[in-house]
């Protein structure tokens, strides 16, 4: 019985002991640590957990107890490398927290847990070098080109020199010797902060009036291509440059044909309105090389989707490594969080009530974004292997045959049964997009249409069956469904396209594709009649039933 | 000149009192005196509410470490655990949803050691399922609940089931993906009757199982109602209910005698090794006047002290060092591991798998053939089965001593043999090959709910237990062997639905093999 004893002695002293090192565990925080070593303007700081709240905003973040001089009015905090105080931005961090742009746990106190790349935290903190990518939180940037527009753009403001008196970016801007500042206005802010309309009439004024100076020497006149190229700049500074550029990015890859944004895009892969904030949880990192952060599974997803995800149908991005981090940063930053309505800022705003669109709307732009994934950035179709086959539509031939009826029918109904969506509707583009989408068609092909005409064939469809199975049905199909070539049964196709459109593609066939024209021999078969065409044409109309 | 300051008697009185006061407190307090004595240490038990529970005098026999295992103090002494720990997490939890997770959230980073004393909570909370079962595993295996403790094993009963209900609703509180998903599936598991009134085709106008869980979640899905429907329960209802189960369950203990202990317990153990301290200072008097009063088989009654010594100090030591080492495992667990806590609770994106708590993974293997079997039949078979065990068993022989009664440890190594073997094979070929469902995919739904693996073994154990009565002539032998096979089966099926069981209920040797998304 006396072991009773011993066993209530040796247990109590146990758990005595455990109690001890836990309640030491419990006190040595490391954010303790830090804050001890942390000197402010009056001697030591007084160790506590420091934390910024916004009820607003829903945010109570504590990484201030170890980034202290982030914390409202302890800037001046100094010791450690740890201490250094936030760079100046817009959204003071004091006011609108850390989580809010940057991500990550702000109700965790350790370094690990509140950065986020742990377990069961779906949103970890956005790498610093897409911080940008936090932007898209609450922001839309409206308006922005595809990216050769936006780089002429660029190019036109730096070879305009306006860097010479205006900072822009972080770059530029003279400050004037003596005193008195800047030499021109910053201009990082322009696109949201606005800018004087009628600068440039103000400007030569200035210039003509100044007898020496900067105002002589700097400035000279400009044409007006550049002075639009200036202005869609400036419309673009909205302090997240490399944001912007990254959209611009987005809206040359086509991405849009098959992603939907916000509301505007196609179905065949999934809406990446909220893409930026995927749960790397539950993403499979089994085939991405080094790292798990939601940015590294992005980037191997545009250089190979089929290895990170095994079904699916994307096909690899042709892009540069530079280009990827562009794409991999504007993905990052669509996400969105429920703000309250003070807090909704304008650009959001104009796009979520006003309908303002978030993608130039410029022909090349909306080509750029929508059209360039599949039919090509110059829009000269695409073959991949085994796969679909997306008509070359800024074919010089098929635009010399096709009204621009043919061509507006066509995006806004698209061909059901086919990728192409109807782009009216599903694809939730704007009558005036389409046009401008046909107008930027007609300038890439560099013909006309011809004038609308009724003509039709007189031929019984029968006697085009065995000239469509020997000729036609190789490419498009023994019932004109597709195959290397386009379906030919469509519905949709066939209520658009006039006879005259059929017959004449038939007989000219169209360059740089595999269809050539019928009027001519070839080595491998003879030249089809006209009779004989026509009939073709006959039995092809005939697919789209009763109505004619 | 005057008279020597002495004060006027009223006042000396008064002044007499005050410094006396501290002594009568104490005085009236425990009125017996200090505990110096056997005498004054009885008096002290039996005259104070809590340590009355405990008979005055404990038999040596009690006191052998292999007698209880202090399984039943190890018990109560996580379930004390538990009462401290959570009543300091109520300071700082909030039952509203979101607002419940992040209450979680600070109190594991922010509130002073929070997060050590949330690790004690559930430690001390899963300890207390072990050594529930375990404790209730010792009673039977040393027959402890015959005459006169039939009723006191249905009051344990009540317990482990109160206490399965203390861990299930403490589950969902933290509200994250975990305990979301988890309570999701227990409350699907209580309208498994659904399954046989579906297929009869009265779940119209006759649902006992959509009953039963809306009851459970006060709404059709588990959201704001459910989460205080269950934090009531887990802070208030199950835990008053506990404490009264457990106080009947003890004071009934010092009813019945003591622990049990075979009849020739006294022969066995031989004299006391030398005098045992403190011994009696004092000729007995009417030390036993309360004991003498209880009719039956008291230990005391007609019989003198030889083999018992007093509770105090020797009952005492032993309980507090059982206590002292479940705490002292509490809070070793509680260092080493951390609780979970997953995303926030979200409706919208399932946890593939799904699993309940691990002691009702076992059933939730067995709802995964059919529903019915696993939520209702099985365990109303198992409650029926494990109420009925001290009725059906009334023999006399082996009681107190370890696989006691006719068979004893051959049929529980045969048990053994028998519980896993069944078990293992049933799932291994219904892992293998599938089932009916499977193979036929029209088949009516109460044929699968009739015969399926979960069935079959019941019927097996059942069939098993059976042939033991009549081998051996002995209801104690079919019990041995059906408990036996319970708890073979009870372990296989748990440990199957732990560990090998992935996304979509599909078996798998390790969560390594699961297919990513």
């Amino acid at each position: 019985m006396e072991k009773n004893k011993y066993l209530l002695l040796a247990s109590s002293l146990g758990a005595l002991l455990l109690l001890i090192v836990a309640a030491q565990d419990s006190f040595r925080k490391p954010w303790r640590q830090i804050q001890s070593s942390g000197r402010g303007d009056e001697g030591p700081i007084p160790v506590q957990l420091r934390q910024i709240t916004n009820a607003n905003l829903r945010v109570g973040d504590r990484c201030v107890s170890c980034h202290v001089s982030m914390a409202p009015g302890e800037q001046s905090v100094a010791g450690a490398a740890i201490f250094t105080a936030h760079k100046p931005v817009v959204h003071d961090p004091a006011e609108y927290g850390c989580t809010v742009c940057h991500g990550g746990q702000g109700s965790a106190t350790e370094e690990a847990d509140a950065h986020g790349a742990v377990h069961f935290w779906p949103e970890p903190m956005i790498p610093v070098r897409f911080a940008e990518a936090g932007c898209g939180t609450c922001h839309a940037a409206l308006q922005v080109p595809n990216r050769e527009i936006f780089q002429r753009a660029r190019l036109t403001f730096e070879r305009l020199d306006c860097a010479a008196c205006h900072r822009v970016d972080g770059r530029g801007g003279t400050i004037r010797p003596g005193g008195g500042g800047m030499e021109g206005p910053n201009l990082s802010r322009a696109g949201i902060a606005g800018y004087d309309k009628g600068w440039y009439e103000k400007h030569v004024t200035k210039a003509a009036k100044e007898q020496s100076g900067p105002w002589k020497t700097s400035f000279g006149t400009i044409d007006g291509a550049d002075l639009e190229s200036v202005a869609l700049y400036l419309s673009t500074r909205v302090a997240a440059p490399a944001l912007i550029e990254a959209k611009a990015t987005f809206h040359s890859f086509g991405c849009l044909g098959c992603h939907r944004v916000s509301g505007a895009g196609g179905d065949e892969g999934p809406d990446l309105s909220r893409a930026g904030e995927k749960d790397p949880g539950q993403a499979d990192f089994t085939h991405v090389a080094e790292g798990n952060g939601l940015d590294r599974w992005i980037a191997e997803h545009f250089r190979s989707p089929v290895a990170v995800v095994a079904t699916s149908q994307m096909p690899p991005v042709a892009a540069s490594q530079r280009e990827i981090d562009l794409l991999t940063l504007y993905v990052l930053s669509l996400r969105r969080r429920e703000l309250p309505g003070a807090y909704v800022p304008r650009d959001r705003m104009q796009a979520t009530r006003f309908g303002q669109r978030e993608f130039a709307s410029d022909g090349a732009t909306l080509f750029g974004a929508f059209c360039a994934g599949c039919h090509g950035p110059e829009g000269k179709g695409k073959h991949a292997v085994g796969g679909t086959t997306f008509p070359a539509i800024a074919n010089p031939d098929f635009l010399g045959l096709v009204g621009d009826r043919f061509l507006k029918e066509t995006i806004r109904q698209g061909r059901p049964g086919r990728r192409m969506p109807g782009w009216a509707k599903e694809g939730g583009l704007r009558e005036e997009e389409i046009d401008r989408i046909v107008a930027h068609l007609r300038e890439l092909g560099g013909t006309e249409g011809p004038a609308e005409d009724k003509w039709t064939v007189s031929s019984k469809p029968e006697s085009g069956r065995d000239v469509y199975a020997a000729n036609c049905s190789g490419c498009h199909g023994a019932k004109g469904e597709g195959g290397k070539g386009p379906a030919l049964s469509n519905r949709v196709f066939l209520e658009i396209a006039s006879d005259k459109y059929l017959l004449e593609t038939v007989s000219r066939g169209r360059r740089g594709t595999a269809m050539a024209g019928f009027q001519e021999p070839s080595p491998t078969r003879r030249a089809l009649a006209r009779s004989e065409m026509e009939s073709a044409v006959a039995y092809i109309r005939a697919w789209q039933g009763g109505k004619k | 000149m005057s008279a020597p300051a002495t004060p006027p008697p009223a006042l000396q009185e008064l002044k007499d009192n005050l410094r006396a006061a501290p002594r009568r407190i104490f005085e009236t307090a425990f009125r017996s005196g200090k505990p110096t004595t056997d005498r004054t240490r009885s008096t002290f038990i039996f005259s104070n509410v809590f340590l009355h529970l405990h008979s005055v005098r404990v038999h040596r026999w009690t006191l052998r470490w292999s007698t209880s295992m202090g399984l039943g103090i190890a018990t109560t002494a996580a379930f004390l655990l538990t009462l401290i720990t959570g009543i300091l997490l109520m300071f700082y939890y909030k039952p509203y949803p979101e607002a419940a997770y992040q209450s979680i959230k600070d109190i594991h980073f922010v509130v002073p050691t929070g997060r050590f004393i949330r690790n004690i909570h559930r430690w001390a909370a899963n300890v207390m399922v072990v050594t529930v079962i375990l404790h209730m595993a010792r009673t039977f295996y040393t027959a402890s609940y015959r005459r006169p403790r039939e009723f006191n094993w249905l009051i344990g009963m009540g317990l482990l089931a109160v206490t399965l209900g203390l861990s299930f609703t403490g589950y969902l509180l933290p509200w994250d993906q975990l305990a979301y998903w988890a309570i999701t599936i227990g409350a699907n598991i209580a309208q498994s009757p659904r399954e046989v009134t579906d297929a009869v085709g009265i779940t119209g106008w006759f649902d006992p199982g959509g009953m039963q869980k809306f009851l459970l979640l006060g709404s059709d899905s588990v959201g704001p109602e459910a989460l205080i429907r269950f934090y009531l329960l887990h802070v208030m209802i199950l835990p008053l209910a506990l404490m009264a189960l457990m106080s009947v369950h003890f004071w009934r203990i010092r009813k019945d005698g003591g622990l049990a202990r075979p009849a020739d317990a006294d022969q066995r153990l031989g004299n006391p090794p030398g005098p045992v301290y403190p011994v009696f200072t004092e000729a007995p008097m009417k030390t036993y006047s309360l004991a003498a009063i209880v009719r039956g088989r008291t230990p005391a009654v007609g019989k003198g002290p030889e083999n018992t010594v007093p509770s105090m100090p020797h009952l005492f030591y032993a309980e507090l060092g059982v206590f002292m080492l479940t705490t002292l495992v509490c809070l070793a667990l509680a260092l080493i591991s951390d609780a979970p806590l997953k995303e926030l609770a979200n409706p919208s994106v399932p946890e593939n798998p799904a699993k309940a708590p691990w002691y009702f993974l076992g059933l939730q293997e067995l709802v995964s053939f059919s529903a019915f079997v696993g939520g209702i039949g099985i365990p109303l078979l198992v409650l029926a089965g494990l109420g009925l065990i001290p009725y059906l068993d009334r023999e006399e022989t082996g009681t107190g001593e370890w696989f006691g009664g006719p068979g004893g440890r051959y049929v529980v190594r045969q048990a053994l043999l028998v519980g896993f073997g069944a078990s293992l094979a049933i799932e291994a070929f219904a892992i293998r090959f599938g089932w009916i469902r499977e193979w036929y995919l029209a088949v009516p739904q109460l044929v699968v709910t009739i015969l399926n693996p979960g069935t079959i073994l019941a019927a097996v154990y059942g069939l098993y237990s059976v042939w033991l009565v009549k081998r051996y002539r002995s209801t104690r032998a079919g019990a041995l062997g059906l408990f036996t096979c319970f708890l073979c089966g009870f372990l296989v099926l748990t440990a199957i639905g732990t560990y090998f069981r992935g996304p979509n209920w599909v078996f798998y040797w390790s969560p390594g093999d699961w297919p990513r998304h």
